[in-house]
């Protein structure tokens, strides 16, 4: 339950408390394909548009600009390059890994827009716009987004 | 995968997508994605609020001030009167804890509580009580019989034990009927 601790010499609680709403929902048609391509075969999977010509990382089944239905499923590289990126130093119970964690937007190698994932491998002061960088896999892969572990520079 | 097996895979989560790979070449695999972590948070209750939350744990009271202007019982007490818009001071006051129930919902609904997970009581009745000296206080009630319920009837808080208060007037558990 939550906890109230109270201030040493004043009549002031702190109050701590949670918000527990957990929830499931199916990555759909075209999400479960990417990320079993993802967890069986280590390859990220883009989209094509045939109208614009445009590769969607990660894919889907509409584009953005033309509405067209996209159904071109292509692999794209694994490395690419540093758009921007934020470190984050204040801990929170949603982050997918503990502080500090590096997000980051990356675009990869063959597809035309940035993807948000994790940045690692060294410290963060080391990483610059422009950069170039590859995804690092885990070992025990679940079909997740987070079977990527981060992208690491390129040395 | 049809459009009911699917619904199903989504309510059940992890345990249909094991199943499925068992037999993949009848049925297509879906990932389902789970979000489970909870968003901790936390707030100072301030000197006004702090009084009570300090008088309900170590003394099992309801406290509330008074504006110097108008006299007014403040519950739960602030740093301004909303009436006269003067700073209420700390002219404290202990509530009475009995009062008489003003209008009453009889929740039957089940309901979770969104905080920890945990279920809400149910059936969970739930009342706007005015307590003897005139102060309105919204407090579940103890009464769970639907026929017992009653406006005007009268009724006394009930505390939680020591180990379990240090949330405010949440220390209270409920209000139970005085039976004469």
């Amino acid at each position: 339950m939550a906890t109230t601790r109270k201030l040493e010499d004043q009549d002031v609680y702190v109050y701590e408390g949670q918000i527990y709403i957990p929830n499931t929902y199916t990555a759909g048609a075209l999400g479960t394909r990417v990320l079993t391509s993802l967890r069986d075969k280590k390859k990220i999977m883009g989209i094509r548009c045939p109208s614009c010509n445009r590769v969607y990382v990660p894919p889907r089944l509409t584009c953005k600009d033309c509405f067209s239905q996209l159904d071109e499923l292509m692999e794209v590289s694994d490395k690419g390059t540093v758009l921007t990126y934020t470190v984050v130093s204040e801990g929170n119970t949603c982050q997918p890994v503990p502080s500090p964690v590096i997000y980051g937007i990356v675009q990869l190698d063959g597809a035309d827009n940035g993807f948000v994932h994790m940045l690692g491998g060294v410290e963060a002061e080391q990483f610059r716009i422009g950069m170039r960088v590859q995804a690092v896999f885990k070992e025990e892969r679940k079909g997740s987004i987070l079977d990527i572990r981060y992208f690491k520079p390129l040395s | 995968m049809d459009g009911a097996d699917a619904a199903e895979a989504v309510l059940v989560g992890e345990t249909i997508v094991a199943e499925s790979s068992k037999k993949q070449e009848k049925q297509p695999e879906y990932i389902t994605v789970n979000i489970d972590a909870p968003r901790k948070y936390r707030w100072s209750t301030g000197k006004y609020i702090g009084r009570t939350y300090k008088e309900a744990k170590e003394n099992k009271k309801l406290v509330a001030n008074r504006c110097v202007k108008c006299k007014e019982v403040l519950w739960p007490p602030v740093q301004v009167c909303g009436r006269c818009k003067v700073e209420a001071g700390e002219d404290w006051v202990e509530l009475s804890q009995t009062g008489t129930v003003m209008q009453y919902t009889y929740l039957v609904y089940p309901l979770w509580d969104p905080h920890y997970g945990e279920k809400f009581a149910n059936p969970h009745p739930n009342a706007m009580i005015l307590l003897d000296g005139g102060v309105y206080i919204r407090h579940f009630l103890e009464e769970t019989d639907a026929e017992k319920l009653k406006v005007g009837m009268r009724v006394e808080a009930v505390w939680k034990e020591d180990d379990e208060r240090g949330e405010g007037a949440a220390d209270v558990k409920y209000f139970r009927t005085i039976r004469e």
